[in-house]
């Protein structure tokens, strides 16, 4: 942070930013390796906001308006994807740094968040689907490249917001062609809102998991029987308060139990971008520790 | 107060932050200062013509410093930031904050019941600390007396204090004392309807043990106009009958003028809740950000502002504070450009005593060569608009 900061104003050199990112890195790496997580992520350490590589990948327009994210003191760049949408060519700075050990997760912006939250002139739901084939599948083919077994598509728009029911063909439309002939576990997370009243809807989607945000959402209207993975947000990425991990046990049971996923991951509700470092650190500790005793459990 | 100032036509201000001056800051830090810093502080204290700037020189040249000198050099900084805004040629000014480390952490670290926390990022590459609520709230002591007699005693211009507000302080923060029973077992409208309790709890204590000794503080000293800056009033659209009740009992039956300032938003979720906040005699609300830099005064050509309307209606005819400098950018904004922007927000109103012309937030975050142009810009922009309303000069 500090050195970001002084980079901005002419106080640090590049260098030292780069320093300072790889020993950020490395510290997040090991935590999420003391935790025994199954799936690494580089935190999307060097991600101002959640479009802004991908926009520099995508062209020259310089994204100006600040735009908050959702309810929080958060605020990204809004994307200005006005006109015809040029291709990815290039993935360069958008995949997890090679000291990530593998497996990685490769987390993208969902079709739907990125086509809603932009500025464009153009119809919404054509952008979906264009921003699917033109943009994040190519970045996804290079991620699984680069050794990314999940790819996480964060989907807070729909979770806040909602859909409109003529809007679930073409968000079925653009995560095919994100899903079609993957070789990796393709995940689509709802949070920062209610996934109850979507769930028939989600459960039809072509993608391997769906993820809920249960800070927001009643356990009880999951339904049962799941042919696809779950990722259960049971950690709350948005309080200080450090999860029960015998809570988090009960109830990640609880949905074994109830909904009976064909996968079930543990994760949190949200990105961990709204903790402070050492809050996270030891959030990430907690999701390990109940991981663990959860396997315990069901190998028992 | 309140029957001059809330209503002069076209009052022009800052609403809070500036920038600290590298001098400033690596001097507190106990950093080493380079040639450059030295010769920053010289060439701003000649610029805005600071009184005496040359002791300041002097001072800056025998670090290390001691805490009174420490103290000094905060109060340089603050001379120098009312200088750039007096030499900006705004109607109503402050110290750009100078003397505060920020505008969140200063209220929480003079605060009981708080425990820093960490930082995070807000945009860019900007972040904040955040603390946690752990205890009961209280105040430490009145933690802007001491700026605010300072500069009473330099100030030629009219002065307006903003204090960061309950609502802001608890949304900024983590609750690790209201809201604890979280079982997500429970069903989740039982859990959604504890957290507003909750919240509601926990707004109300910091306007009640904290916002409102401190203004009372503040009145005691003379503190004719007190801003409550809010930036994250519409962050919980749910919540915004807490922060209302929140404004409420911060200045309910205090004696001066209360406004507040909204930004970053959709300004439309504030409506119908804010009409019940009759004791706020301004909004200062950015647009900037969401405008055209076109010129023109039509719907079309100033789609920023076209939910000014909605403060127009307010049936307690609060003054707007107009936002017409985007914050968040290096772009000049030229004086044609404030121009139209304050013509389009009168004719809206029909009534220029009712708008007051402000940047959309405070300016921290440009440089203050950056953050000087932008603002005499403006004032040049509501001179131009003064001109073409017929308004005559105010008064000095």
């Amino acid at each position: 942070m500090a050195s970001t900061r002084g980079l901005d104003r002419g106080r640090v050199t590049a260098d030292a930013v780069e320093a300072a990112f790889a020993e950020d890195l490395a510290a997040f790496v090991r935590v999420q390796q003391q935790a025994r997580l199954d799936v690494f992520s580089d935190g999307l350490l060097r991600w101002q906001d959640i479009f802004r590589p991908l926009m520099e990948a995508v062209g020259p327009i310089k994204p100006e308006s600040l735009v908050r994210w959702f309810d929080t003191n958060t605020f990204f760049r809004e994307p200005d994807l006005s006109g015809t949408l040029p291709g990815v060519d290039r993935a360069d700075g958008l995949l997890p740094d090679a000291s990530v050990p593998r497996p990685r997760v490769a987390t993208l912006p969902s079709p739907y968040m990125f086509s809603r939250a932009a500025r464009t002139d153009r119809d919404r739901n054509h952008l979906m689907v264009d921003l699917a084939g033109k943009v994040l599948r190519p970045v996804i083919d290079a991620a699984i490249a680069a050794g990314c077994q999940l790819v996480h598509l964060e989907e807070p728009w729909l979770g806040y917001f909602g859909i409109e029911s003529k809007d679930w063909a073409p968000l079925h439309e653009a995560l095919e062609l994100l899903h079609r002939d993957l070789r990796a576990t393709l995940a689509f997370h709802i949070y920062f809102g209610d996934a109850g009243p979507h769930v028939d809807q989600l459960r039809r989607l072509p993608v391997d998991a769906i993820g809920v945000d249960l800070v927001e959402t009643d356990v009880n209207e999951l339904g049962s029987g799941w042919d696809k993975g779950l990722v259960a947000g049971v950690i709350d990425g948005r309080s200080s308060m450090l999860e029960s991990v015998e809570n988090t046990v009960e109830v990640a049971r609880h949905l074994a139990d109830t909904v009976r996923p064909r996968n079930l991951y543990l994760s949190s509700n949200c990105e961990l971008a709204f903790l402070p470092t050492v809050v996270a650190e030891r959030k990430v500790q907690r999701l390990g520790e109940a991981a663990r005793k959860v396997k315990q459990l069901v190998s028992v | 107060m309140s029957s001059t100032l809330d209503h002069r036509a076209l009052l022009t201000h800052e609403i809070g932050s500036l920038d600290k001056p590298a001098w400033r800051v690596k001097a507190y830090a106990g950093q080493p200062l380079s040639d450059r810093d030295l010769e920053e502080a010289r060439s701003w204290g000649e610029r805005l013509q600071v009184p005496n700037y040359d002791q300041l020189i002097d001072l800056l040249r025998h670090a290390p410093f001691s805490k009174e000198q420490k103290t000094d050099l905060q109060r340089w900084s603050s001379l120098y930031a009312l200088k750039l805004e007096e030499g900006a040629g705004l109607d109503v000014v402050y110290d750009g904050e100078q003397q505060r480390t920020e505008m969140y952490d200063w209220a929480v670290s003079h605060s009981n019941g708080f425990e820093r926390r960490g930082s995070v990022r807000a945009f860019d590459n900007k972040y904040y600390t955040k603390a946690a609520v752990v205890a009961p709230i209280s105040l430490k002591a009145p933690f802007h007396n001491a700026e605010f007699s300072y500069l009473v005693s330099v100030a030629g211009a009219e002065l307006k204090i903003p204090v960061t507000g309950a609502y802001t302080i608890a949304d900024w923060s983590f609750d690790e004392r209201y809201d604890l029973d979280t079982d997500l077992r429970e069903p989740a409208a039982d859990r959604r309807r504890k957290h507003k309790a909750a919240r509601r709890d926990f707004v109300l204590e910091i306007a009640r043990s904290l916002i409102r000794p401190n203004l009372m503080a503040l009145i005691g000293l003379g503190a004719r106009w007190i801003q409550v800056d809010e930036p994250g009033a519409s962050t919980e659209p749910d919540e915004l009958d807490i922060f209302v009740d929140s404004f409420n009992a911060s200045v309910e039956d205090l004696n001066a003028m209360f406004s507040t300032h909204l930004c970053f938003s959709d300004y439309n979720l504030f409506f119908p809740a804010i009409e019940r906040m009759s004791q706020c005699r301004q909004f200062a609300v950015g647009f900037a950000n969401y405008d055209s830099r076109e010129l023109g005064t039509s719907d079309a050509q100033r789609p920023g502002y076209q939910v000014i309307k909605k403060f127009r209606d307010l049936p307690y005819k609060p003054a707007l504070g107009l936002g017409v400098l985007d914050i968040h950018s290096d772009f000049i904004e030229s004086p044609e450009l404030v121009r139209d922007r304050v013509l389009y927000a009168v004719k809206v109103f029909d009534d220029p005593a009712r708008i007051h012309v402000t940047p959309d937030c405070g300016l921290r975050t440009r440089s203050w060569e950056v953050a000087f142009k932008k603002l005499r810009n403006m004032t040049a922009g509501v001179a131009l608009a003064r001109r073409e309303l017929g308004l005559p000069d105010p008064p000095a």
